[in-house]
């Protein structure tokens, strides 16, 4: 009976989301819909000529655990760093990418070496805004990689870049299998010294670094954007400081927009604008404030009182905040690259789902009887359908060099536009699958009762036949519980209660460590994100041998057409393989994309637009403009179409 | 007194050494992928982190690897953190964490006492009456309502009301206002719950009749002798407090944003924080064990019935 309540309420629920969402079009409009162009652009020029604030009050919501960029991988941490190091180059505010720390640069033919032109004069700076003695040159862009690239410095997640430079995978092993006594006849001072002729990364001369690639990569800028691990750094005082290197503000140098001039650990931060930045007549705001804040009600309320200049607004507070006076302030998130999937387990030690999951009319089944919407609903209650997501790499993320998007080719276009909520082709899918598993009486054929073992996650009994047990592994989190239980409800209801018996199974714990990695599941939650401008990011990861293969499926077909892809001779013709690769794993359901990781809304007083357009790396506040109240929906509308009018001159001017 | 002392000292260090070996055993059979966070086991080859491992000596035998701190220990290093913090001294993080969570512990207790002992007096002096019941009433709403209801209540909306801060700012004084409320109401029902208890026992004894019928004035028999001897056995739990003015609360400390110690205990376990948790575990076994002594001693010096030793 309980069983019963809670799928019920869970249904309810999410229908009652949906039926919200379909409220949202009775909302008020878009002022912008009946504007000209002329006057679309007036009125945001009304908004961009007031006076601005220069100071910006946010906040964080988990410690920062140390500011080394080479070896945190805290996503907390890359927001500091993003603006207090420069990179070699940055977005501008359409996303094009434009000289920062290197004034030009060039590559060969095929993408494989890529040389930068420092800016001359540089200086570091301290956590005071001071200059220091150490000047900025191509040698720290050549010693960023020297750092990682020693095992004892502790850069441990250095995957993508490892590969990419030429000679560092070698460079890197070789001082690890010293380290660890496995190769005893060299030492290691001669491997060290041996960098600059082993690895592909050189100061041509004090201002010229230039990066040899194994392999062909049109993408790198955005690598160089999205990878902390190409930033520079001053070695010498590195290695001064040794372990004690950027553990603080005042164990690390500076070169960005910003220095980091008061640290208090789990507290608050302050970022000062650098008085010595290359681009300071860019820098808008003097002082950006970080405060820990732990919890979204309390941002909310902050926000309310005046304290704070941003916050974040989940679904369930966007729907209390329609009848009050912050309701024309609720801002849509932007976008995210990131994709929630359901991976299945091909080697559990369930037998009733490893027979069933090995064929295709199941996964099938599974794929379609999803009801996207109502999952969705769940974190965008307004309108959901703006984060389906059908694709592993996201829609938005992967131009080619004629501006289509990398979803838009063919055949993932089709998936991408492909309705998945239809109950009743999920049910012809099951019972094809049943044809071709099931017996007369409803036997599995070739499947044994037993016991299966997902300890130390769960332990339950199958008897071999229908309907099919199926173990979903999430974690304890109230909202994956609920969406948990929608999978349930809606599983068992398209596909049939008399087929398929969906457990739920929430754990608290190491989930990758404990669940996914060991294969304690048939069904997991997880997420993962576009990195940089290349599917490769994703789909090198997911082949048959592929670190993030997690459900041990063997699909050659994919790993051949990801093959076929990384030798191709064109950026085009690369994004066509890698296209028809994701497709085929996509349309044999080996895995299944459902939404993307976007939720909730925002309010904030800065404005829009000002600031560059960071697809890949952290938000920058370079540029950035803060108004004394806060940006209400028709501002954002407004300046968001003048936006896309701008980029489309600005982009079609640039060719 | 002084055999005692020792004998208590020897069998506290004992407890303290076998406690720490357990749990520094017990840290080095958790699985090596929980060093890492999810994201980054997804990122990276198992070579990498196992390499990553061996540099950080976590791979050495568990006795190399206490034999290592315990050297360190007494050199005054306490090791680096490894997960929460990464490359973060021990020593600089509790050197920053413990002053906050020790003030805010030990502003709430001494607001506990007061209030606490002062409520219940006045439940005593106005027993079965409105001040009785008031208490009561305070008492049972504590206990009986979940905690996180009003805190949460106290935070946004008693904050609002007298326009106190939310969080914790360290330049504002009235930022400590509404945690070290919240810290003490517990303890303020747990000093009034007992002191009234004890005190009503008291009351009933033969002595204190037999000292009323004397003739003593009632002041002063509540004041010389129901209330001390009522207070006794309260003060054996105040150096154990010690414990809890380090050890912090996670719930108040994370709804007004206060960088203690609250809740690091839990954070470093479940990130497999090895060095960290030891030193904790070190500190609190020392606190608890600190506090449980010299709470023995404080109740053989205010309560000259009990004796410590068998000779007195």
């Amino acid at each position: 009976m309980k069983r019963f309540v809670a799928m019920l309420l869970t249904l309810v629920m999410a229908l009652s989301l949906t039926a919200c969402g379909n409220s949202g079009e009775e909302e008020p409009g878009d002022v912008t819909q009946d504007q000209t162009p002329e006057e679309i652009l007036n009125n945001a020029d009304d908004i961009m000529n007031r006076d601005f604030e220069d100071v910006y009050k946010t906040y964080f919501s988990s410690s920062y655990a140390s500011f080394n960029y080479f070896t945190t991988s805290y996503a907390t941490v890359r927001e500091i760093i993003a603006n207090c190091i420069d990179g070699l180059v940055e977005p501008d505010i359409y996303g094009v990418y434009v000289p920062s720390l290197a004034e030009s640069w060039t590559s060969n033919e095929d993408q494989t070496v890529w040389t930068f032109k420092i800016r001359q004069g540089l200086k570091w700076v301290d956590h005071t805004g001071a200059e220091t003695e150490y000047e900025l040159t191509a040698q720290d862009f050549v010693d960023g990689i020297r750092y990682i690239g020693d095992p004892l410095n502790g850069a441990y997640s250095l995957r993508v870049i490892r590969d990419l430079i030429s000679g560092l995978y070698d460079y890197y092993w070789t001082l690890d299998d010293i380290d660890s006594g496995l190769i005893t006849d060299q030492n290691r001072e001669d491997v060290v010294a041996s960098f600059d002729d082993m690895v592909g990364v050189r100061a041509v001369d004090e201002y010229t670094v230039e990066y040899t690639l194994e392999s062909s990569a049109p993408y790198f800028l955005s690598l160089i954007e999205s990878s902390m691990l190409l930033l520079p750094v001053e070695y010498d005082y590195a290695m001064e400081l040794g372990a004690d290197f950027a553990v603080d503000n005042e164990h690390m140098l500076y070169c960005g927009a910003y220095y980091v001039s008061d640290f208090q650990r789990d507290k608050a931060i302050t970022l000062t604008a650098n008085p010595h930045y290359w681009d300071k007549e860019n820098v808008t705001i003097e002082t950006v404030e970080y405060q820990m804040i732990p919890d979204g009600t309390t941002s909310l309320e902050m926000f309310e009182r005046g304290e704070i200049d941003y916050t974040t607004v989940e679904a369930e507070a966007y729907l209390s905040l329609q009848d009050t006076e912050w309701a024309d302030n609720l801002l849509p998130t932007s976008h995210s690259f990131s994709t929630n999937y359901l991976w299945l387990d091909f080697a559990g030690d369930n037998p009733e789902f490893n027979i069933f999951i090995n064929n295709e009319n199941f996964r099938k089944a599974l794929q379609y009887g999803l009801n996207r919407e109502a999952v969705a609903s769940l974190r965008e209650p307004v309108d959901p359908s703006r984060i389906l997501r059908n694709t592993i790499n996201a829609e938005g993320a992967i131009y080619d060099s004629n501006g289509v998007d990398y979803t838009d080719y063919s055949p993932l276009k089709e998936i991408k536009e492909t309705d998945y909520n239809q109950p009743e082709l999920a049910r012809q899918y099951m019972e094809a699958a049943i044809e071709e598993l099931c017996d007369e009486e409803g036997n599995i054929i070739g499947c044994e009762a037993g016991t299966v073992d997902y300890l130390p996650v769960c332990s339950f009994d199958v008897d071999g036949k229908l309907p099919v047990t199926i173990c979903y592994v999430g974690t304890d989190d109230e909202s994956e519980i609920i969406m948990a239980q929608l999978f349930k409800a809606m599983l068992e209801e398209s596909i049939g209660a008399e087929y398929i018996d969906f457990q739920i199974q929430a754990y608290s714990g190491w989930t990758y460590g404990t669940v996914a990695d060991p294969l304690n599941y048939d069904i997991y939650f997880d997420s993962l994100s576009t990195g940089y401008a290349d599917p490769s990011g994703l789909l090198t990861r997911m082949t048959t041998d592929g670190a993030e293969n997690v459900g041990c499926y063997e699909v050659p077909e994919f790993d051949a057409l990801v093959e076929k892809a990384l030798a191709a001779d064109n950026f085009e013709d690369r994004l066509q393989y890698f296209a028809e690769a994701e497709a085929y794993l996509c349309e044999g359901a080996y895995l299944i994309p459902f939404i993307s990781s976007l939720r909730g809304y925002y309010m904030s007083y800065s404005v829009p637009y000002t600031s560059p357009l960071t697809l890949y790396g952290n938000t920058k506040y370079k540029g950035t403009l803060v108004m004394d109240e806060p940006l209400t929906i028709d501002e954002y509308n407004t300046l968001t179409a003048a936006y896309e009018l701008e980029r489309a001159e600005a982009l079609g001017a640039n060719g | 007194m002084g055999k005692y002392i020792l004998k208590r000292t020897v069998n506290s260090l004992i407890t303290v050494i076998i406690v720490f070996i357990v749990v520094f055993m017990l840290l080095r059979l958790m699985p090596l992928s929980g060093y890492f966070p999810q994201e980054v086991l997804k990122e990276t080859d198992e070579a990498t982190r196992m390499s990553y491992l061996r540099n950080q000596g976590l791979l050495d035998h568990p006795l190399v690897q206490l034999w290592r701190f315990v050297k360190n220990l007494f050199h005054g290093d306490l090791g680096r953190s490894l997960t929460v913090y990464p490359q973060v001294p021990i020593t600089t993080l509790l050197a920053e964490k413990i002053p906050v969570t020790a003030a805010f512990g030990f502003s709430s207790m001494v607001l506990g006492i007061i209030l606490g002992l002062s409520l219940g007096l006045l439940m005593v002096r106005f027993k079965d009456k409105w001040g009785d019941r008031l208490g009561t009433g305070y008492i049972l709403a504590v206990r009986a309502i979940p905690n996180l209801i009003y805190l949460f209540f106290i935070q946004v909306w008693i904050s609002k009301w007298f326009g106190l801060p939310m969080v914790f700012y360290e330049d504002q004084p009235s930022s400590w206002i509404l945690p070290v409320i919240c810290l003490s109401l517990s303890s303020i029902a747990w000093y009034a719950l007992w002191l009234r208890r004890f005190m009503v026992d008291e009351e009933n004894r033969d002595y204190v009749k037999f000292a009323l019928v004397k003739g003593l004035p009632k002041k002063e028999v509540w004041k010389k002798h129901i209330f001390k001897n009522a207070i006794i056995p309260l003060v054996v739990y105040l150096p154990s407090d010690l414990l809890n003015i380090i050890a912090g609360s996670l719930v108040i400390e994370s709804l007004y944003a206060i960088p203690g110690t609250g809740g690091l205990l839990t954070t470093a376990i479940k990130s497999q924080d090895n060095n960290l948790v030891q030193v904790i575990v070190l500190m609190y076994a020392v606190t608890s064990v600190v506090g449980v002594f010299l709470g023995d001693l404080l109740v053989a010096a205010v309560d000259p019935r009990i004796k410590l030793t068998e000779e007195g």
